[in-house]
Parts: structure tokens; sequence; C-alpha cells
């Protein structure tokens, strides 16, 4: 047994499921698959694109859950008051750092097509500027600048701005790259 | 929002320092202690994180186009070195701040992943003083994963 096959776990074990999940599953994963193309046919240079994302208290916690970050700064929403003013050394509570970087996905893949699943995120380089209140409503804006092939692989260059929608305020300049099957 | 009196009362138990730990007279070549987490596939397939691509958290599909298991999104690791840096930085790490990561090795699920951080460089200016740190995520095995640079202004 190779190395690479020692360090395959089974599903059961990392993910137990019944026959019922595992039918589910199968047809979500399927649905997915059947309507994906490459994202590298999907974008054009030059493509910009822009959604307003409203930060809910309660999107936050979910974020920052997966990520099992508790830092309490970020918590505008608790189990047993829900939402709340919350408190960070900014006042109220704030957005962790790089949330809004994690949500540029759902602005530079166009939202009204099927995702392109064999994409991976490779590279960010993110200016954060200026503490979010939780509650803020951003402007996320992306731009295609580049596609490139690198040792027979494509990507796809985007640079971003995320704003207040309110007050204008830029609180993240961002480049990243996509690697595009 | 209404803010109760009680929950204004209550303290922020296991926050990081408001001002962080890391002061103008930190010195270069100083380490951070980052922070660890395993790779739940649970998490990564999550509706806010992978959930919209399954080599994030589905075996099968992540076999056929040959991976070992289901990978972490790049983003998690972000994450982990961002609260890492927040626990250093405080809310210096919030304004004028540059964080890049490059992806150089999936992290696959069920893997545990450490960060760390070294300071390379420190600057003096008017308004106080530009750390430039390095940054990275490694499994136990010490497989580097993420890579990349940190520069936060600390002030006064």
């Amino acid at each position: 047994m190779s190395a690479q096959e020692k360090n395959v776990t089974s599903t059961e074990d990392l993910r137990p499921m019944t026959e019922v999940q595992a039918r589910q599953t199968r047809e979500f994963v399927e649905g997915l698959n059947s309507q994906s193309k490459p994202y590298w046919d999907l974008v054009a240079v030059g493509d910009e694109r822009s959604r307003d994302l409203h930060i809910i208290p309660e999107l936050v916690i979910l974020y920052a859950d997966g990520v099992e970050d508790f830092n309490p700064w970020y918590e505008g929403w608790l189990m047993d008051q829900w939402r709340i003013e919350g408190s960070s050394p900014f006042g109220p509570a704030i957005v962790p750092p790089l949330l809004v970087s994690h949500f540029v996905l759902s602005v530079q893949f166009d939202h009204t097509k099927p995702f392109a699943i064999g994409s991976i995120h490779t590279y960010h380089d993110s200016e954060i500027l200026a503490p979010i209140p939780v509650g803020a409503t951003v402007r996320i804006h992306t731009k295609a600048v580049e596609k490139f092939i690198r040792r027979d692989r494509r990507y796809v260059r985007h640079v971003v701005t995320v704003t207040d929608v309110a007050s204008g305020e830029l609180y993240l300049r961002e480049t990243r790259d996509i690697l595009s099957l | 929002m209404s803010m109760t009196p009680e929950t204004a009362r209550r303290p922020q138990y296991g926050a990081p320092a408001p001002d962080g730990l890391i002061t103008g007279e930190t010195p270069v070549g100083f380490e951070l202690i980052g922070v660890k987490k395993r790779a739940l596939i649970q998490l990564m397939g999550s509706r806010v994180w992978g959930r919209f691509n399954p080599n994030h958290w589905d075996t099968h599909y992540a076999h056929s186009t040959g991976l070992r298991n289901p990978i972490q999104t790049g983003e998690m690791c972000s994450a982990y070195l961002a609260e890492m840096c927040v626990n250093y930085f405080g809310r210096h790490f919030f304004r004028q701040s540059r964080m890049t990561c490059k992806y150089i090795a999936s992290i696959h699920a069920n893997e545990v992943i450490t960060t760390y951080g070294v300071v390379r460089g420190k600057e003096a200016h008017d308004g106080g003083v530009r750390f430039e740190l390095e940054i990275w995520a490694e499994n136990e095995e010490g497989e580097k994963k993420t890579v990349g640079t940190v520069s936060v202004d600390v002030r006064p």
C-alpha cells in the first residue's frame, strides 16, 4: 500500500451516513456536477460584477463557527440574547477581518449560473483597511483583470473592492487568483 | 439592534487583548504562537464554507477528481492565520493592514493544522511602527500548506 493510499480516509470514518443520507448526497453532487462548466470558459478579462451583502449577525456567527473562531468581538448574536449590539475595541461588534474576502467568490462567480465546481482558490493579497461593523451592508465589486497559464494550469485573476453601501468607506482591497479546470 | 444592560455588563472572557500583544518594542525575530485546528469535514462542507463544491466535503467526488480526501477551502486557512494575527495585533489588525496568502498544498479532511508567524522586519514612522511578518500554516508532519506575509501598523 502506498503512502498516498494509506492516507485515504473512508467516507464512513469522515462522515457517517445512512443509505438515505448517502442517496440524498449523491443526488446533490450529481446535480452540481451535471451543470458545472470550467471557470476559465465562464469569465472574460474585463468582466465586472457587483453585489451588495448585508452582514447580519447570524451570518458572522456561521462564518466564525466554521473556523472555530470564538472571538467575542464578532458576536452580534448570542444564543440566550439573540441580536445584540455586542462589543469590540471599536465599540459594537465587528466582522472578522477576512469574512468579506470569503464572500467575494459569490460575486466573481456569476451567481445566476451553476457554480464551476472544479475551481480552486490559490492566492489572495488583501488590504484590510477599516473595521466593518456587524449589520453593515457592503458592496463587493470584482473585475477580471487577467487570465494566464502557468505550468500548464489555467488561472483567472480578479481585483476586488469592498465598500460600505451607506457611507462609501473602503473596507477591503484585494487581488486574488482562481485555478480553473 | 437593542442591547440589554445585562449584555453590556458581560465580560468578554477569552477575548484577545484590545491592543494586541505586539508593541513597538517587540523585536525582529519574535515568534507568534499560532492556533491549531483539525480540518473537520462537517465544517468544511457547511453552507457558508464549502457546500457549493463537493471537493470540499464529499469523499466519493474528491476521489473522482484525483484527491485522496476532500480539501478545505483555502479561505479557511486564511481565517486561521487571521485569528492568530488578531490575537497578536488586536485592533491594529483591522486598520491599514495587509495579508497575502498562497495556498501551496491542499489541506485534507482530518489533518491538524497549526499556524505560525515570525516578525521579519519593523520600521518606525510618524504614526507608530510598521511590522512585517512571515506567516504560514503546516500539518502535523511539518508540510507547509499556506505561506504568506502580513504588514501591520502598531499605533499608540
